[in-house]
C-alpha cells in the first residue's frame, strides 16, 4: 500500500518542554486517518510540523515521498484546514476563496467558487464578511479552501468540534464522498464516536507519543490479559449470596459478581470463564434469559491509553 | 507570490492613507519647492556650495528632500505591519499552507515597495504637470530610498512580533534614523562609522555608490527570510 505521509521519529520541544516525543505513523493512500488526543497532546503541533506552520525539534517525515525539507513542492497536492481563528476575517466569503484559490493556482470561474460554497453547506454566503458568519459557517469555509486546488491529502483540524450534530453529519458525509473519489483524509478529533465511524485507521496520541495505533476494531478488540464483563439476566434474580455460592461449589474464577435489581454483573479472568458460569446458572435452578458481555468502545482504548 | 503581491498593493492603495501621502507629498513638494525657487541661494547653501540644484530640478530635489527627512518615517508608520499583522492575527498560517514562507516575504515586499514607487511616481507625475520638469538622478534616488526603508521595516515587521510595538518602534526609528544619519555623516566619531555605511545618505551624493543602500537592503530582506523560516507561526 501507498503511505502518502510518512513520520519517523518526530520531536517537538517548546522551551524545554517535550510536546511530541518520538511519533512515528504512516497514513496510507485513500484511507481516512482518523487522530485522537486529550486537549494539549500534541495534535494540533503535529498537524503544524507536517503543514510547515511550526518547525521540528529533531526526527523526519515524508509527504508523497518528498522529504520534509522540501515540502513546499509539494503544498500544492495538500488542502489543509486550520483553526478558524487564522482566516481573514475582514474578508467577503467568496474573496477569501478566490484569494485562497489563486494561492493555489486554483483556476475555476466564480460560478465554480459558487459551487464550492454550496458543496460545503454555505449557499449564499459568498457576499457576506466572514466576521458575521456563524462559528459553523467559518468551520465550512476553512474546509472550502482546504479543498481548492483539487488537493490529493486533506489535513482537517477538528472539523466538526462545536458544530451543531446536522452541520456535524453534513460534514461527516463529505468527509466520506471525499474518501470515496480518492482523497487520502488525515482528521483530528475529539469527537471518538465520530472517528470510529469514518476512520479507517486511528492513531491514539498521549502525553506526546503514540500510546495506540491501528483500525478501530484492532483497537477495541479486548488485550490479552485483560477483564471481561458481562450481565446476566436470570429468573429468580441471581443475587451476590448466590454468586458466592456457585462460586465456592464449582470454583469459578469470578473476579467480581453483584446481584442487581433486574439483572446481576459479573467479571472474569477470561473468555472461557463466561460458558463454566452460565452452565453453572442453568444447572443451579435459574432460567438464563440474558448474557450481555460488555462491549469495548473507543472510548475505553483512549481513556486507557 | 504574485497574488501576495497583488493583494499588498491593492490593500495598500485601497486605504485612505494612501490618497492622503500622495496629497501630502505633492502639496509639501510644491509649496516648498515654491519656496526655494523663490530663495535658489538658501537651498544650495544647505547643500554646501558643490552640488547645487539647477531650477529645473528644483521640486524634485524637494520630494528627495522629503523622503530623506520624513521617507523613513512615513514608511516605518505606515508599512510597520507589513509582516506581524499576518502573524499576529495567524493568517500567515493559512499562507504558509499552500506557499513558502519565502514567497510570502518577497509577495508582500514587492507589493508594498509598488505601493510606495506607484504614490512616489505620481507625486512626481503631478509635479512634472506642473513644473515640466522631472530629474531622473533624484526620482531613482527616492525610489532606492524608499527600498531600503521598506526593507528595513519588513525586517522590523518580521522581529517584532506585536503591531502596536512595531508601530511605536517604527516612529521613533522614523524620526531617529535621518538625525542619527546626517549625524554620522557630518561628525567624525568611531561609534558612528557603522550608522555612516550602513544608513543610506552617504551614497546619495555618489553616483557610483548609489546601488549600495540596494545592497544593504536585500541583505535586510534575506534576514527576514532567515528569521521567517526559522520562527514557529
Amino acid at each position: 500500500m501507498e503511505n502518502i505521509v510518512q513520520v519517523e521519529n518526530l520531536k517537538k520541544e517548546y522551551s524545554n518542554t517535550a510536546v511530541l516525543k518520538g511519533i512515528n505513523l504512516t497514513v496510507n493512500k485513500g484511507e481516512v486517518f482518523g487522530f485522537v488526543g486529550h486537549n494539549g497532546a500534541g495534535k494540533s503541533t503535529l498537524i503544524h510540523i507536517l503543514t510547515g506552520i511550526v518547525n521540528k525539534t529533531s526526527g523526519s517525515f515524508t509527504i508523497f515521498d518528498t522529504p520534509d525539507n522540501e515540502l513546499n513542492t509539494v503544498k500544492r497536492k495538500m488542502g489543509v484546514m486550520p483553526d478558524i481563528t487564522n482566516l481573514y476575517h475582514h474578508m467577503k466569503g467568496y474573496n477569501f476563496l478566490k484569494y485562497m484559490g489563486e494561492l493555489t493556482e486554483d483556476k475555476r470561474s466564480k460560478a465554480g467558487y459558487t459551487e464550492l460554497l454550496k458543496k460545503v453547506g454555505l449557499e449564499g454566503a459568498e457576499d457576506q464578511k466572514i466576521k458575521s458568519y456563524s462559528f459553523g459557517m467559518k468551520k465550512k469555509i476553512s474546509i472550502a479552501q482546504a479543498l481548492l486546488g483539487d488537493p490529493e491529502l486533506i489535513i482537517l483540524d477538528e472539523p466538526t468540534s462545536g458544530l451543531d450534530p446536522e452541520s456535524a453529519i453534513y460534514i461527516r458525509n463529505l468527509i466520506s464522498e471525499l474518501q470515496k473519489s480518492g482523497k487520502t483524509i488525515f482528521l483530528t478529533s475529539h469527537n471518538l464516536d465520530e472517528i470510529e465511524r469514518i476512520s479507517d485507521r486511528v492513531g491514539i496520541l498521549s502525553n506526546g507519543v503514540i500510546k495506540k495505533f491501528g483500525t478501530p476494531e484492532e483497537l477495541k478488540k479486548v488485550e490479552e490479559g485483560s477483564n471481561i464483563g458481562f450481565s446476566v439476566r436470570t429468573i429468580p434474580l441471581l443475587t451476590t449470596e448466590k454468586i458466592e455460592e456457585l462460586r465456592a461449589l464449582y470454583q469459578l474464577n469470578i473476579i467480581f459478581g453483584e446481584g442487581r435489581q433486574t439483572s446481576s454483573r459479573l467479571i472474569v479472568k477470561s473468555e472461557e470463564d463466561i460458558p463454566k458460569i452460565t452452565k453453572a446458572i442453568v444447572d443451579s435452578g435459574l432460567s438464563l434469559y440474558e448474557v450481555k458481555i460488555d462491549e469495548k468502545s473507543l472510548e475505553d482504548v483512549f481513556m486507557n491509553a | 507570490m504574485v497574488h501576495v503581491l497583488k493583494r499588498e498593493f491593492i490593500e495598500s492603495f485601497r486605504s485612505v492613507r494612501s490618497a492622503l501621502i500622495i496629497l501630502f507629498l505633492t502639496l509639501v513638494a510644491y509649496y516648498s519647492s515654491r519656496f526655494f525657487q523663490n530663495n535658489q541661494v538658501l537651498i544650495n547653501q544647505f547643500l554646501s556650495g558643490e552640488n547645487t540644484v539647477s531650477i529645473e530640478d528644483v521640486y524634485a530635489t524637494a520630494i528627495s528632500f522629503i523622503i530623506m527627512a520624513f521617507g523613513s518615517l512615513f514608511v516605518f508608520s505606515i508599512s510597520h505591519d507589513i509582516v506581524n499583522s499576518e502573524t499576529e492575527s495567524r493568517t500567515i498560517r493559512l499562507l504558509v499552507t499552500k506557499i513558502s514562507r519565502g514567497q510570502i516575504l518577497l509577495g508582500k515586499l514587492l507589493g508594498v515597495i509598488l505601493f510606495w514607487w506607484a504614490v512616489i511616481t505620481i507625486s512626481y507625475i503631478v509635479i512634472f504637470a506642473i513644473s515640466g520638469s522631472w530629474s531622473i538622478n533624484f526620482y531613482t534616488q527616492t525610489l532606492v530610498l524608499l527600498f531600503y526603508f521598506i526593507s528595513f521595516t519588513m525586517l522590523i515587521s518580521t522581529i517584532i512580533s506585536k503591531t502596536k510595538l512595531s508601530m511605536f518602534f517604527g516612529i521613533m526609528l522614523g524620526i531617529a534614523l535621518p538625525v542619527l544619519n546626517v549625524a554620522a555623516i557630518e561628525i567624525d566619531k568611531w561609534y558612528l562609522i557603522p550608522a555612516k555605511y550602513l544608513l543610506p545618505f552617504y551614497y546619495n551624493d555618489q553616483l557610483a555608490m548609489s546601488f549600495v543602500p540596494l545592497i544593504i537592503g536585500t541583505a535586510f530582506f534575506i534576514l527576514s527570510v532567515f528569521i521567517i523560516k526559522r520562527r514557529d507561526l
